[in-house]
């Protein structure tokens, strides 16, 4: 009597793992990264600034300079607009020149805003040119 | 003709599925696998506006940011001061081998002054860094 109980009860656990709703969880799963998931698309300028120490006398007089004064941006001493430093960045022609002739001067005094920074510095970047960041005498 | 019709209905094609749940795992592996988490999400940042603004290709070493109260981060943690930025990208660039490893992403608000930003910039200079400074195409 024992021995048949025993039997049956083993012969019913097949122990099988339901596998048939795999498929649907795992498109469940997919569905909701695709649905949480936002794509950022960052966009930047790129800037390879030359580190070194500061030389003792300046390199020429001719080397390109832009200086920033709070908003306002002179290129060369001359006071222009971001649209106007373009124009003079292209005439520059600087693509063609080996690098060491792509060097633009880059001062600010203090205060100087980001956003007037960067625009001076993509400007700078898109016509190939090589910032060399001006530091201030303490 | 009868004949013909009872030979179209036999024709029952059964669809392979037992395979599918492999394919939609593999795809969430890849999915997992490709996808980067933002760090710097809730980051209080007014980004600047330019007309060169590019889509970054490059890969980036690390992330700097600096938020509206001029917090430094450095790929999403805060740090001190811009000397810890110099510290922390010349280790992940000392085993670089080409420029194209060297990229690192910087973003900061528009409205923050020269004394803020600048030791941060000369910071990612000093280690060797290539600056993508992330801004907002201007139309």
């Amino acid at each position: 009597m024992s021995r048949k109980r025993y039997s049956k009860e083993k012969k019913h656990r097949t122990g099988e793992i339901p596998t048939g709703s795999f498929s649907d969880i795992a498109f469940l799963l997919i569905i909701y990264f695709l649905v949480a998931t936002t794509l950022v698309k960052v966009k930047s300028i790129a800037a390879d600034l030359p580190s070194g120490e500061k030389a003792t006398k300046s390199q020429s007089d001719k080397t390109p300079i832009v200086n920033l004064r709070g908003t306002e941006i002179f290129f060369n001493d001359k006071k222009v607009s971001v649209a106007l430093l373009n124009d003079r960045l292209m005439k520059l022609d600087l693509a063609e020149k080996e690098p060491a002739k792509r060097v633009i001067m880059l001062e600010s005094t203090k205060g100087t805003p980001y956003e007037n920074y960067y625009q001076v510095l993509a400007a700078i970047s898109a016509h190939q040119g090589v910032v060399a960041i001006v530091e201030d005498d303490k | 003709m009868k004949k013909r019709l009872q030979s179209k209905k036999r024709r029952s094609v059964p669809v392979p599925i037992a395979s599918m749940g492999d394919i939609a795992f593999l795809l969430i592996i890849f999915f997992m696998v490709c996808s980067e988490v933002s760090k710097d999400k809730n980051m209080a940042v007014v980004l600047p506006l330019s007309e060169h603004v590019k889509q970054v290709k490059f890969v980036v070493v690390a992330r700097i940011a600096v938020d509206e109260k001029g917090e430094i981060y450095f790929d999403g943690t805060r740090v001190d001061n811009a000397k810890d930025v110099e510290w922390g990208v010349r280790a992940l660039l000392t085993n670089t081998i080409s420029d194209d490893q060297r990229h690192v992403q910087f973003k900061c608000d528009s409205a923050l002054p020269k004394e803020t930003f600048e030791p941060v910039i000369k910071a990612i200079a000093a280690a060797g860094g290539i600056i993508e400074a992330v801004g907002e195409l201007q139309q």
